[in-house]
C-alpha cells in the first residue's frame, strides 16, 4: 500500500492552553481508504510519543519500513481501509512534518528551539479539529490511539463531544501518574546533560544524540515487562561466549537498548522529545475539577477501554479509574483487560486480539450508521 | 451422572430460567447483568425485549465474547462494588445463577437494590428433594469436590427468603422452576431453581 504524506498549513493563530500563541500551524497527515458518501466512516488514529503521520503502508516503492501500526491498519486489518477512511497526523511539537521546535519561526526566520511555546494534549487535539474541518468531516466514527494517542482520543471525547461517535482508548490514562512523570523527567535530564543540547539551540551544530539515545533507552525499558525482557534477552551475551570484564556491550539487552537508542536519533529531534513528554506530564483531564468524573460530564461517545496485564507504565488501575469515571456519568463503556506479557508495547504487538475487538466494536457502530439520516451540523472548512 | 444439582435444562435452545427472567423484564428498559458470562442472556433480552443492556464479567474471554455480540461490558469483579453506578441507574439488575459463587452476597445484593429499581436473582434450590437426598446419603451439598467448580454456597428457598429481610428487601414476585415447567405445589421441595424479583423495602 503506497501512501503519500500530505501537509496543510493553517495561516491563522493558534491560541494555546498556556495562553501563548503560534502564528501559524502546519500539520503533516496521511489518509487511507475512501471517505463514504455521507462522510460517516472516518477514523482518526492518534499516535504516541515517537509516532508520526505515517501509520501504515509505504511512502515509496523502495521504502524498506512500513508505517508504525502496519499490523493494524490496511485492507482487511483491524482498521480496515476497505471500509473506513483512516486519518493520522503528526502532533504539533513533533518533528515529523508538523510545526514543532525544529520548525522555522516565521517571525525570526530561525528555528524555534526553546522559544517554541509549550503545547498540551488539548492543543494537539485543537489542531486535529482544524484538520477535520479542512477535510470536511463533521463527525468521526471513532478516535483511537494507544498511550499518548489514547490521551488525545480522550481529549477529543471531552473537548468535542459532538464530533466523535466513539473512542477506543488503549494502554492509556486520563491523567499521567507520578511514576510516568518521573520517568519522563529522567529522560529529559539525559538530554539536558548532553553539552550538544546547548539549551535547545543546536540546529546549526551537532545535535544532542547521546542524550536523546539515553532518553530513548529509558523509554524502551518502560515499554517492556520483566517477563518480556527475560523471554527476549535473559542473560544472553551478544556475540561472545564469556564475560569480557570490560565496558563493551556484552549483554543482549544492552545491545538492544543501544541499537534502539541510536536508531531513534536518526529520526527524532531532541527538543520535540522534551516538548511532547512535557505535554504528557501536563495531561490530567481532572485538572481544576473536583473529580475525574466531572471531566466527562459533557462527553457523549461510546467508549472502549483496553489495558494490558503486564503494562506497568500505564497500569490497569489507571484504565479502571477512567472506566469508573465514565460509568459515573452513565456513559456506554466497555472495558477489557488483555492478558499479555509484552508490557506497554502490547498495544502494538497484541494485534490479533485488538483486531478482533476493533472489528466487533466498529461493526456494532456501523449498522446504525447506515440507518441514521445525515443531519449536517456543518462547520465550515476554514484553514 | 451430574456433578451437581440439576440445572434447568435447555429445551429447544430455551432455558426456562432465562425465559422466565426475560418475561419479567419490561421492553425498552435498562438492564445490568452481573456476572453476565458470554452474554447469552443479555443478547436474548436485547433481541426479545429491546433492552439497553450492560454487563459486568470477570473473565477476559467472556468479555471479548460479549463484545463480539455487540454488548457493552465492563471487565471486573462484581464484589469490588457497583459504587460507580448511580442510584436507580437501571430498571433491573440481574444476578443469574451467580449468588452461590459470591464470597459476601449481602453487600452485593444491597448494591443491586440501590442501583436497580428491581433486582432479579436466580439460584439453584438446595432444598430440592434430590439435593436433600444426596446430602442425606453423605454426598454433601452443592457441587462435588472433583467437579472443578469454584467454591459455592448451597442456598435454599427458605434461606433466601429470610435473607431478603436482612438486606431490607421486599419480594415482589417469585417463580419456582422445575427442569421443564414451573412448580406450583411444594416448591420448597420440588423447585430446582428459584427466580426472585426484589426491591428496596
Amino acid at each position: 500500500m503506497l501512501v503519500q504524506t500530505q501537509s496543510v498549513t493553517f495561516q491563522r493563530e493558534l491560541r494555546l492552553q498556556s495562553g501563548a500563541v503560534l502564528p501559524q500551524v502546519t500539520l503533516a497527515y496521511e489518509t487511507y481508504g475512501q471517505l463514504n458518501q455521507d462522510r460517516s466512516n472516518a477514523i482518526y488514529i492518534l499516535h504516541a510519543l515517537s509516532g508520526d503521520a505515517h501509520v501504515a503502508g509505504y511512502n515509496s516503492s523502495d521504502d524498506t519500513k512500513p508505517g508504525w501500526w502496519e499490523d493494524a491498519v490496511g485492507p482487511g486489518k483491524a482498521f480496515d481501509t476497505d471500509r473506513y477512511f483512516v486519518i493520522c497526523s503528526n502532533v504539533i511539537g513533533g518533528c515529523r512534518g508538523s510545526t514543532g521546535p525544529a520548525s522555522i519561526n516565521p517571525v525570526t526566520g530561525k528555528p524555534y528551539g526553546l522559544s517554541f511555546p509549550v503545547v498540551t494534549v488539548a492543543d494537539m487535539v485543537e489542531t486535529q479539529r482544524w484538520l477535520l474541518d479542512y477535510l470536511g468531516i463533521d463527525q468521526l466514527l471513532t478516535v483511537t490511539g494507544g498511550s499518548m494517542g489514547g490521551m488525545q482520543a480522550l481529549q477529543w471525547a471531552v473537548s468535542y463531544p459532538d464530533r466523535v461517535r466513539s473512542a477506543m482508548i488503549l494502554a492509556s490514562t486520563a491523567r499521567l501518574s507520578a511514576q510516568t512523570i518521573a520517568l519522563n523527567e529522567v529522560a529529559r535530564q539525559a538530554i539536558y546533560a548532553d553539552p550538544n543540547w546547548n539549551h535547545g539551540d543546536y540546529y546549526n551544530s551537532a545535535p544532542p544524540n547521546a542524550g536523546l539515545a539515553v532518553a530513548r533507552m529509558i523509554g524502551h525499558i518502560t515499554y517492556l515487562s520483566d517477563t518480556s525482557m527475560r523471554d527476549k534477552f535473559g542473560r544472553r551475551l551478544q556475540e561472545r561466549e564469556r564475560f569480557g570484564y570490560d565496558f563493551n556491550t556484552e549483554f543482549a539487552v544492552e545491545s538492544y537498548l543501544r541499537y534502539r537508542g541510536n536508531a531513534f536519533t536518526r529520526r527524532f529531534d531532541a527538543n520535540s522529545f522534551l516538548y511532547i513528554t512535557k505535554a504528557m506530564d501536563y495531561f490530567d483531564l481532572s485538572y481544576g475539577l473536583p473529580s475525574l468524573a466531572d471531566a466527562f460530564v459533557t462527553a457523549k461517545a461510546k467508549f472502549l477501554v483496553v489495558s494490558y496485564t503486564s503494562d506497568w507504565l500505564y497500569p490497569s488501575w489507571q484504565s479502571k479509574e477512567l472506566v469508573r469515571s465514565l460509568l459515573q456519568n452513565g456513559l456506554d463503556t466497555t472495558y477489557v483487560e488483555i492478558e499479555s506479557d509484552y508490557g506497554h508495547d502490547s498495544f502494538l504487538l497484541e494485534v490479533d486480539r485488538l483486531a478482533e475487538l476493533t472489528h466487533d466494536f466498529l461493526t456494532q457502530l456501523a449498522p446504525a450508521l447506515h440507518q441514521t439520516v445525515s443531519t449536517p451540523n456543518h462547520i465550515a472548512a476554514n484553514p | 451422572m451430574s456433578s451437581g444439582p440439576n440445572i434447568a435444562l435447555t429445551i429447544n435452545g430455551h432455558r426456562l430460567d432465562h425465559d422466565t427472567i426475560i418475561n419479567i423484564v419490561e421492553p425498552g428498559t435498562r438492564v445490568l447483568d452481573l456476572g453476565c458470562g458470554d452474554g447469552t442472556l443479555l443478547v436474548k433480552m436485547v433481541q426479545r425485549r429491546q433492552v439497553v443492556a450492560r454487563g459486568v464479567e470477570l473473565s477476559e474471554t467472556n468479555v471479548r465474547a460479549c463484545i463480539s455480540r455487540g454488548l457493552s461490558v465492563r471487565q471486573g469483579n462484581i464484589e469490588e462494588g457497583l459504587a460507580d453506578y448511580r442510584n436507580k441507574a437501571f430498571d433491573y439488575v440481574l444476578l443469574s445463577q451467580t449468588l452461590a459463587f459470591l464470597d459476601r452476597p449481602e453487600p452485593v445484593v444491597r448494591e443491586m437494590l440501590r442501583v436497580g429499581k428491581h433486582a432479579i436473582i436466580s439460584f439453584e434450590n438446595c432444598g430440592f428433594w434430590r439435593e436433600r437426598l444426596r446430602a442425606l446419603r453423605g454426598a454433601g451439598a452443592g457441587y462435588e469436590l472433583c467437579s472443578g467448580e469454584p467454591r459455592t454456597r448451597a442456598i435454599s428457598l427458605r434461606q433466601f427468603e429470610s435473607f431478603t429481610n436482612c438486606v431490607n428487601a421486599r419480594i415482589e414476585r417469585v417463580f419456582y422452576l422445575g427442569n421443564t415447567h414451573p412448580i406450583r405445589v411444594l416448591p420448597v421441595l420440588r423447585a430446582v431453581i428459584g427466580v426472585y424479583v426484589i426491591t428496596q423495602a
